[in-house]
């Protein structure tokens, strides 16, 4: 996802999951209507840097915009690698963009330079904060005060996050985990895996602590009920995005409405936005027309979320009110801004094709029979699309249906439930057929110790002959066409 | 007049099978592709035209001529099946398993015209079944096809099923029992 | 040197007299070498013995006369048919059950023969007949199946080998396993299967390669290639798409088999894999079965139409599987009607067709018939287990391991039932 993770030498090791590869693909988006600077001032730390950064690879129209305020912003950190990957990508964008005119015209006042001096002054800053760290660090393990050499460890931690080094980073925050007294500590060291985990887009990890946090013993008892509900609702958020960027949609939305928006306070990750866009797709993808009432619609808390977010309530309520053609073009319109957002646009997608399939389906659930015609008009598409719509959705089962393509009617199929079970019984019995006397047989193969051993020269893999190659056989035995 | 196919299809095998040094006589093998094509066992006829000997087919234009029949059945090009058939002047015993071979094909195109058109043009029905047009008329009439007003069009009407056929109440109760006491123990 | 060779007769004759046919196997497992150094004599030999008395003493001698000794020229092979089919004609079942390696050996020479001098068909009655006698019962897998599934092959005449095909093997010869390699039996198998690909019996061919593919293997075999390319073949015209192997599939063959037959991958993914990769279709010799994936994918489509039209024009049918156009649509669906893929109505006034479900409604005495005779077959089945299951209970070994010192014994107790239950 991230083409800066070749810039940074200690990221290589860290997998990514599969599935944030391959849907890289290169798109741009050419008129978003995005406020960079709000959208901006919603993250701190990595959460800014990657999100402006994933808009600048995006978007061409706010690539030199998103990239000054990413050098800004960095120039406040450690980030010293991440300040040159940035300044690199800058005279990219300017040399790309063809116009030296407004490389000029800008360049003069406005386009940062390298700072070559603030490379090295920070550089040297750096080492010296990390040997006071260390320093200290192995002080506290010799006088072996717990509480001490915990934070000890949390500071590295927090100064190697400052750096850039996610890593060493996750290391630190885990090995504090020995030095824990408390319940709370266990949350907080939770709390700084998960963050940094989610950085190095660790789903698994993420997850994993997770569950550790919420499982401590004394979670429910953490002093102040307002900080253990921000703690939680950090938990779910994290967790949300795990889920949906493991493709989890369902699980994503759970977690993400079960956010509380008084306690939404996560910067470093997402902004109370986000938690409205994300559970609010996730919702209409996955859920039935119950669920997302009861869950999505009458929500007291979620619906807090939702104001936050109006286009994105009006098409939630469309689509209840079975307003299917308003609630897809509502879609359409918001399209172009969530592609700009990190984690949900390789999800766009496929999300989106639920949603409209989830609208299909629900469309034509009451009917026995219906004029695709009229079903074409409700949502924006021609009879002929639609057609091929529908097809994809009665193969996978989704609709029980049949089309009459003559008269351009849909009929709901009306099951035999008597002829069906004959047909799976008999096929049944076929197949328990087949596999008991394929296991009749193996049992006789294990019997008399037949398998395919090395000794002998003709059944090794390596053997010039090979007696099954169908050398000494006439290839003609297969020609079905002998004309 | 032979009629049972299968039996005699049963002993050409066997003579094909014990023939002295693997090769049978060339009468064998025509009544053998024959019969093979009768029964519509057109796997089998193609491996047998293959592994006739050379110098028989092409010294006995009658295996070839049969073989020629198999090729519109395996491309089921009926129309093609019935030129081929009406092409040569076969002899006996052949010329007797050919004519069964060609009413079994028009049979089964009846049938399969019953069974997979709701209308169709009467030039269609006369290709599929190789007949001329009174005789084509004719088998429609006995079958209770409709001729649609147009004078082009039939209406053909699924074959019926034949009899189902019948097991003494006796026998099935027996199998039933010894079911439910497969089914107890 | 004579002398040896006389001592060979005599013992021969002696313990055939008396009836110690153990004895007389063991001995025959020595003599290899005194007849192979007499071969000259060994035509005197036979006179001097009764097929039907002397069993054991004439197969031996056969094999040694037949067999060509490193090192030396050409065996006179003149009367080797009529000889051996003279012998399996009349030699005793009982006697030469005791010997079946022996008895497998001279069938795979005969084989030999017939396909070194081109009459693959002499071979196959006979060998029918050899099968038969060496038996114990008929759902008994011998060594000599593949000489006859590969005669079969050869001679292009399938059909004798289908009543051994059909007959679902319950039990292996002694000849066939142990130490001796697997190869007859992978071949049965492989050659089976081909023979079924080629009478369009795809069910039973799919069937044979899949046991092939997932024989126990420490490594793999070619035949286990071969036929593995042949199982995604089969799998596609039957199925549409690749079945997965079961679970117990060696390892090993799950590593090696896939990036060895990328090009059959392939196919699942694109339609020009067929035209990419022709040249190693070709040389695999599958080109054939290829083809045949190509038209089974016309019908596929076609059979998804069913599932989602009512009605459809033939023009639109054509449009959606990319035929060429209506005429050819309509000859596809009428081929399916009449090979029962499909059920559909076409109306040549107007073009369209009407597809409809099964008209099998289950309540005529055919489906009972059906029904009954599925039933029995599984009944058949579960009774054929029970007995196995049984015979594993009173396995001594068993019982002692199943009820003796559990904690020792667990391993190799539950790695032999795994052995004998696990599918």
């Amino acid at each position: 996802m991230f083409e800066m993770n070749a810039a940074e030498p200690m990221q290589v090791d860290v997998p990514l999951e599969d599935n944030e590869n391959n849907e890289t693909e290169c798109y741009v988006v050419e008129n978003p209507t995005l406020d960079l600077e709000t959208y901006a001032a919603s993250y701190t730390g990595f959460a800014k840097l990657y999100r402006l950064m994933f808009v600048a690879d995006h978007c061409p129209s706010l690539r030199l915009e998103a990239l000054k305020m990413a050098i800004s912003y960095v120039m406040t950190t450690y980030n010293v690698s991440l300040y040159q990957t940035l300044h690199k990508k800058l005279s990219e964008a300017i040399a790309s963009a063809g116009l030296p005119d407004v490389a000029v015209q800008m360049g003069s006042q406005d386009i940062p330079v390298l700072d070559t001096m603030w490379v090295e002054s920070k550089t040297k800053k750096a080492a010296i904060k990390l040997e006071k760290l260390d320093t200290d660090l192995k002080n506290y393990k010799t006088n072996s005060i717990k509480e001490s050499i915990r934070r000890g460890h949390d500071d590295l931690g927090d100064h190697y996050l400052d750096c850039g080094d996610l890593t060493s980073a996750l290391k630190c925050y885990s090995r504090a985990r020995d030095y824990c007294t408390s319940g709370k500590h266990i949350i907080m060291m939770c709390l700084n895996v998960v963050k940094v985990s989610v950085y190095l887009h660790n789903w698994a990890h993420v997850l994993n602590y997770v569950s550790k946090a919420v499982g401590t013993p004394d979670f429910n008892e953490v002093p102040g009920k307002d900080s253990n509900q921000s703690i939680l609702t950090r938990l779910k958020c994290a967790a949300g995005l795990a889920e949906l960027a493991t493709k989890k949609y369902k699980s994503a939305a759970k977690h993400f409405l079960a956010a509380s928006i008084d306690h939404c306070d996560y910067p470093e990750l997402l902004s109370s936005n986000n938690v409205a866009v994300y559970g609010g797709l996730c919702a209409l993808a996955t859920f039935d027309r119950s669920e997302l009432q009861k869950q999505v619609i009458v929500s007291s808390s979620f619906k807090l979320f939702l104001e936050l977010e109006p286009q994105l309530r009006d098409i939630i309520f469309k689509f209840y009110e079975s307003k299917y053609a308003s609630c897809l073009r509502l879609l359409d319109e918001i399209k172009d801004n969530l592609l700009l957002d990190m984690y949900l646009a390789p999800h766009l997608n496929s999300l989106y094709m639920q949603i409209r399939n989830r609208a299909l389906i629900q469309y034509f659930s009451p009917y026995l029979s219906a004029d695709m015609r009229l079903m074409a008009a409700a949502f924006n598409r021609t009879v002929n699309a639609l057609e091929d719509e529908l097809m994809q959705l009665i193969l996978d089962g989704q609709i029980q249906a049949r089309i009459d393509s003559h008269n351009k009617i849909l009929y709901a199929k009306d099951v035999d439930q008597r002829s069906t079970t004959f047909e799976r019984s008999l096929a049944m019995g076929k197949e328990y057929q087949r596999r008991t006397s394929m296991l009749i047989l193996r049992a006789a193969m294990l019997k008399n110790q037949i398998h395919v051993k090395n000794v002998g020269r003709e059944t090794g893999p390596q053997s010039g002959e090979a007696p099954g190659s169908s050398t000494s056989l006439t290839p003609r035995s297969f020609d079905p066409v002998p004309l | 007049m032979i009629t049972n196919f299968d039996k005699l299809c049963g002993e050409l095998e066997k003579q094909e099978l014990e023939a002295p040094n693997g090769v049978a006589l060339p009468s064998t093998y025509a009544q053998l592709l024959a019969i093979y094509l009768y029964q519509n066992d057109l796997c089998n006829a193609k491996f047998l035209w293959k592994r006739i000997p050379q110098n028989i087919t092409s010294s006995n234009p009658e295996i070839a001529a049969i073989w020629a029949i198999g090729q519109k059945l395996w491309k089921k090009d009926l129309a093609g099946t019935y030129q081929t058939i009406a092409a040569y002047t076969w002899t006996e015993p052949i010329a007797n398993i050919i004519k069964a071979l060609e009413e079994k094909v028009r049979e089964r195109a009846f049938n399969l015209i019953g069974r997979s058109y709701s209308f169709i043009s009467l030039d269609t029905v006369i290709s599929m079944t190789g007949l001329n047009k009174e005789a084509a008329l004719h088998v429609c009439k006995e079958r209770k096809w409709e001729l649609d007003e147009d004078g082009t069009t039939i209406k053909p009407v699924p074959p019926v099923q034949p009899a189902p056929l019948h097991t003494s109440s006796e026998d099935q109760l027996f199998k039933l029992t010894e079911f439910v006491s497969f089914l107890e123990n | 040197m004579a002398s040896s060779l006389e001592q060979f007769v005599n013992n021969v004759r002696t313990s055939s007299a008396s009836g110690h046919f153990r004895e007389l196997v063991e001995m025959i497992g020595k003599s290899d070498e005194v007849l192979q150094r007499n071969s000259a004599h060994l035509s005197t030999v036979l006179e001097t013995l009764d097929i039907q008395q002397h069993s054991l003493g004439v197969l031996a001698v056969l094999i040694a006369k037949y067999s060509v000794p490193q090192g030396t020229t050409e065996v006179d092979k003149t009367n080797m048919y009529q000889k051996i089919h003279e012998f399996i004609t009349n030699c005793n079942g009982e006697q030469v059950r005791l010997a079946p390696d022996l008895y497998a050996e001279l069938c795979h020479q005969l084989t030999e023969h017939l396909i070194e001098i081109k009459q693959p068909i002499r071979g196959i009655e006979l060998l029918k007949k050899a099968i038969k006698k060496i038996q114990l019962f008929d759902s008994q897998l011998t060594s000599i199946h593949s000489d006859l599934c590969q005669l079969c092959l050869l001679s292009k005449c399938m059909k004798p080998a289908l009543e051994f095909l059909d007959t679902d093997v319950t039990g292996i010869g002694s000849e066939l396993g142990g130490t001796n390699d697997s190869k007859h039996f992978l071949l049965y198998y492989y050659y089976g299967g081909m023979i079924y690909a080629a009478m369009k019996n795809y069910d039973r061919a799919l069937y044979f390669f899949e046991v092939v593919v997932t024989v126990p293997a420490m490594v793999v075999s070619h035949i286990m290639l071969e036929a593995y390319k042949k199982y995604i073949l089969t799998s596609f015209i039957l199925h549409g798409k690749i079945l997965p192997l079961p679970k117990y599939t060696s390892q090993v063959v799950c590593r090696f088999l896939k990036p060895l037959s990328v090009a059959y991958h392939e196919l699942a993914t694109s339609q020009h894999a067929a035209i990419k990769h022709r040249e190693t279709f070709v040389r695999d010799k599958n080109m054939g079965l290829v083809n045949q994936v190509l038209n089974s994918m016309y019908k596929k489509n076609i059979q998804r139409l069913t599932k989602t039209f009512l009605t459809l024009s033939l023009s639109d049918v054509a449009s959606r599987v990319q035929l060429s156009g209506p005429a050819q649509a309509e000859s596809y669906i009428l081929n399916m009607i009449e090979e029962g893929e499909i059920y559909a109505m076409i109306n040549q006034k107007d073009g369209m067709v009407v597809f409809l479900d099964s008209p099998e409604k289950y309540a005529s005495p055919e489906t009972l018939c059906v029904l009954e005779q599925q039933m029995a077959a599984c009944t058949k089945l579960h009774q054929y287990i029970q007995e196995m299951d049984e015979q594993i209970q009173v396995n001594p070994q068993y019982v002692k391991k199943s009820a003796g010192s559990h904690d020792e014994d667990m391993p190799a107790t539950s790695q032999n039932s795994k052995n004998t239950y696990s599918m």
